[in-house]
Parts: structure tokens; sequence; C-alpha cells
């Protein structure tokens, strides 16, 4: 099928708070102004709005709807909401906008976790039978990933506190991390399991923050920006819940996603992928076919910086900035949502220069 | 061999601990002193009581130079009368009132205010009222978080009619809320 070229045309970001004293309405607010203040246009001109949040986070019902305070919403907006990361939302947008029928559309993905416990809240997104009541935690099934990659040899435990040092190292001078520096991978190894056989940098900060992305079609791309960076292709697949019944060694939606969207079309100089867990990144750049030449999460990656619900839509975002500083001229953003790594979104960006 | 399980309990125990945002911190802090703080768009010209930050209406940002204090008298605008199902936790017995309450001078609308002093068959849109505070020494600020917006309880009990004329009910037909 062929698609509409759509651009990114603007994108903004918050900090990474551990705990945020503002609201999640109040730190949305000037993410949502300074992306369309990047996007050069009007409010008024954005044709569809999508946000991705999640009301559990917060422990409020409805918090995504005085989200939409951040954008304004009188008189009324045509939007739309997905209890999902933003990238999800973005991609609703970008299907909204092949209808041709709008120019502009804004996305955008925000979560304070701050308030809740992770551990607790996420356990209830499984199986209610089997899975909920074992208190199935994004760490345990993510160490039971790991533990399944190690016993098959495909990496070390060296290997994955490499990608912890590497991330922290990056994302010195992100102004959106949280976690940043220069570490010692033999310093990171002598530190004791957090839950075996993940250490503490095998695990990412939960951050509040959020991240906005507008996009617009061809013609008024061109019209608001002398630097867009186009949607190449854009495609999310998803497996079965049950993790026992999957191979977590592989990441066969990631795969099927990549493919569809296009990633081995073309040479790959940088990847922004949803490596929440140090093990992942191998999982995920195989899974993307992407060789030793592309530099994997230059951003520093959610490792660094992990705001729930805006960080696999700050990877399309931080893959744009990239690609508009001349860090390379293709690009795949990756976003990933279920435990562990149960649905994936591929996105191939493009720049013009 | 024993039954097939048809049938198994989970309870489910979620906790949450917020951070009250600096806005309505400061607003706390002022209704312990007796005073109502809002906050003046310049721009919609509307007054928000909590104050938010922002106006959601011009989609302008609002900082400490938008504080107004308020007037701690008004006008109904618009209430409901509770009638009180004994669903578990619910203490009140009796028909009560939920009212707004819209500010004189530069405006701003709490919600959800009690009318005390009067049966709820009697409470009026367009009534005149004014607060009745709690005395000093048993303000608290229990009740006030960044979920609350138009609650002052623990400093305001209520409201009670001033006496004064009551004001054209369909004055106030665009402050419903």
């Amino acid at each position: 099928m062929s698609s509409h070229d759509i651009a990114i045309v603007g994108y903004a970001q918050s900090p990474s708070w551990e705990r945020a004293e503002l609201t999640e309405v109040q730190f949305l607010f000037p993410v949502i102004a300074d992306a369309i203040a990047m996007a050069n246009i009007d409010r008024r001109d954005i044709g569809f709005t999508c946000a991705g949040s999640c009301d559990y986070l917060s422990g409020q019902t409805f918090a995504f709807v005085s989200n939409l305070e951040a954008v304004g919403a009188w008189p009324p907006i045509s939007e739309s909401h997905v209890e999902m990361d933003g990238a999800w939302a973005l991609y609703e947008a970008w299907v909204a906008l092949q209808h041709g029928d709008i120019d502009v559309a804004l996305a955008f993905g925000s979560g304070k976790s701050s308030p809740g416990d992770p551990m607790q809240i996420y356990p209830l997104q499984m199986d209610p039978y089997t899975l909920t009541p074992l208190g199935a935690d994004p760490t345990s099934l993510a160490a039971l990933q790991a533990r399944a990659l190690l016993d098959s040899g495909r990496i070390t435990e060296r290997e994955m506190a490499e990608v912890a040092a590497r991330n922290r190292a990056d994302a010195v001078g992100n102004p959106a991390a949280q976690v940043s520096g220069e570490v010692d991978v033999d310093a990171l190894l002598a530190t004791p399991y957090v839950t075996a056989p993940l250490r503490a940098h095998d695990l990412p900060p939960f951050s509040d923050g959020a991240c906005a992305v507008i996009m617009a079609t061809a013609d008024k791309a061109r019209d608001l920006s002398d630097n867009p960076v186009w949607i190449r292709g854009i495609d999310h697949r998803i497996e079965i819940h049950q993790p026992g019944m999957r191979d977590l060694r592989e990441s066969p939606s990631t795969a099927a996603a990549g493919k569809a969207a296009g990633v081995g079309d073309g040479p790959v100089d940088l990847a922004e992928l949803s490596v929440a867990y140090t093990h992942q990144e191998r999982i995920l750049t195989g899974a993307l076919g992407l060789g030793d030449g592309v530099k994997v999460n230059p951003s520093g990656g959610p490792l660094t910086a992990n705001p729930m619900m805006a960080t696999g839509l700050s990877r399309i975002a931080e893959a744009a900035r990239a690609i508009q500083r001349g860090d390379g001229k293709r690009a795949v953003a990756h976003a990933t949502s279920g435990q562990p790594l149960q649905q994936n979104l591929v996105c191939v960006l493009e720049g013009e220069k | 061999m024993s039954e097939p399980v048809v049938m198994m309990d989970y309870f489910m125990h979620l906790e949450y601990e917020e951070v009250v945002c600096p806005i309505v911190r400061r607003y706390a802090d002022a209704l312990m002193e007796g005073k109502i703080l809002g906050q003046f768009s310049p721009k919609s010209g509307l007054v928000y009581v909590p104050p938010r930050s922002f106006c959601p209406v011009a989609c302008e940002w609002l900082g400490e130079d938008n504080l107004v204090e308020l007037e701690d008298r008004g006008v109904v605008t618009a209430f409901t009368v509770v009638t009180p199902v004994q669903y578990y936790g619910q203490e009140e017995t009796e028909p009560f009132v939920k009212a707004s309450v819209l500010l004189d001078g530069p405006g701003g609308m709490l919600s959800l205010q009690d009318i005390l002093e009067i049966p709820p068959d009697e409470v009026r849109i367009g009534m005149r009222v004014e607060a009745v505070w709690l005395p000093p020494e048993e303000r608290n600020q229990d009740e006030i978080g960044n979920r609350s917006w138009g609650s002052a309880a623990g400093a305001i009990l209520g409201w009670r009619s001033t006496g004064e004329p009551d004001l054209p009910a369909d004055t106030f037909t665009d402050k419903v809320y």
C-alpha cells in the first residue's frame, strides 16, 4: 500500500524528573507550546490531536481528559487518545493525515509515574488469572528475558553493562536525561543484582515527563520548514500476551514491523530504540538487522530518560533531532508496549539535507 | 481429583502519594490566613480558583504575577440537591446541597460548596452568599490536593445567605458548572 508523505516539523520534550513538582498537565503545557512554536504554526492550524497516556500511573481517572487542557480544546477540537505510549498516538495521527482532509496533526505522550509504584501497577496489565496474582512486574519479566538470552550465549553481563555505560556517556549534555555520566564497566559489574541477572544499571529510571511531535502533509511541511524530517515508513505489530508462549530471545514483532516500515530499504545511520533493559538492545538490533555501523541511542536512550508513555515518542523526536542536526540522514525509531517487548512500533525517518 | 477452579479472588491495592504542586500550595497557605487566591488570565479574562498555573481557554501560562486575592462573598450560580444513598462510606443521611459560588470582584468560581443554615429547598440561583470561615486554629489543608479543584474544605465550612436581594437567575446561564 502506498502512503502519502508525512513529515515531522516540530517536537519538544520535557526534562525527565524522578519526581515532578508540577502536575502532568502543567508540565505538558510548555512542551506542547514549544512544539507548536518550532513548527511555526498557530495552535488552531492543528487538524487532529492524539494523546498517549495511562491513568493508572497517576491514579487519576480521566487524567487524559485534563491533559487536553495543555492543548487548548476550546472551541472544540478533533482529538483522540490511546492508553499507550505517545508513539502509538503518533501512528493514529499519521493515519489521520493519510486521509488528506487535514494537513497538520499533533501527537503527544505524557506520564507521571512518581505518585504510584510501577512495580504494583504494571502487573495489573498482565493476564489477570495467571500473571497478575504472581506480581509479574516489568523487572521480573525483563530478568527472565535476560536470563534466556545469557543462557543461550547471545550476550554477556559485561556486554549488558557496556550498553549502560555507553548510554550514560551519550546522555551527557542531553537536557532530557535523568541519568548521565562516565562510568566504569568493571565498577558496574561489581554491584549486586537487583533482580538476577539484572543489576541497577540494567534497569531504566521511571521518569515523569512528556514529549510532543507535530506532523504535516508534504506540501504543508515544505511551507513550514526548510528542514522537515520525512516519515518513510511506520508499522506496529503485536505478539501473544503470555510471555511463556514466546521465545523471549527474539522479537518477531519488531522484525515484522521493521520489514513493513522499510528499515532494510536503505542504509541506516542511527537508531533510537526503546531499550529499557540493557539486554534488549541486542534483541532489537538483531530483529531490525542493524549492523555495527549504526549508532544506537545517541541520545542516551530509555536507560537514561524514561518518561513512561512518552519514551517511545521521544525516540522519534530524538531521531528527528539527530537528523536535523546532521548526525545522519536516515534513522530508525522504535517504541515498545507491554512486557517484555510484546508490541513494537518501528518508524523510518529521513532528512532532506 | 479436586474440583476445577471456577472463581478466584484477587485483592488489588494501589497506593499513590502525590506532591501538591507549587501554585496549589500557595493557595492552601493563603486559605489558612483567611484569603482566597485565584489566578487571572489577561487573555481570556477568566479567573481560576484554585489557581492552576495556566488558562486552558487562552492557552496562556499563568505565574505569580497573575495571582489575585478574591472576595469571600458571591452568588450561587448553580446547585445540586444530593439525596444520599447509603453506600459504604456515605456519612450523610439527609438531602444536602452542593453549589457553585461565583465570587464578587474579579470573579472566580468555587464549585461543590456547602450551603449552610437553610434547608435545600430554599437554595436559589442568584442567592447572595458569604463564606463561613472556620476559626484559624481549626483550619487544615487535609482535603487540598492537585485533584480537588474548587475545594476550600478545611478553611471554609460553607456559605450562608447574606440576606441581600437575589440577583436575576438568568444572568448566570453561562456559569452553570
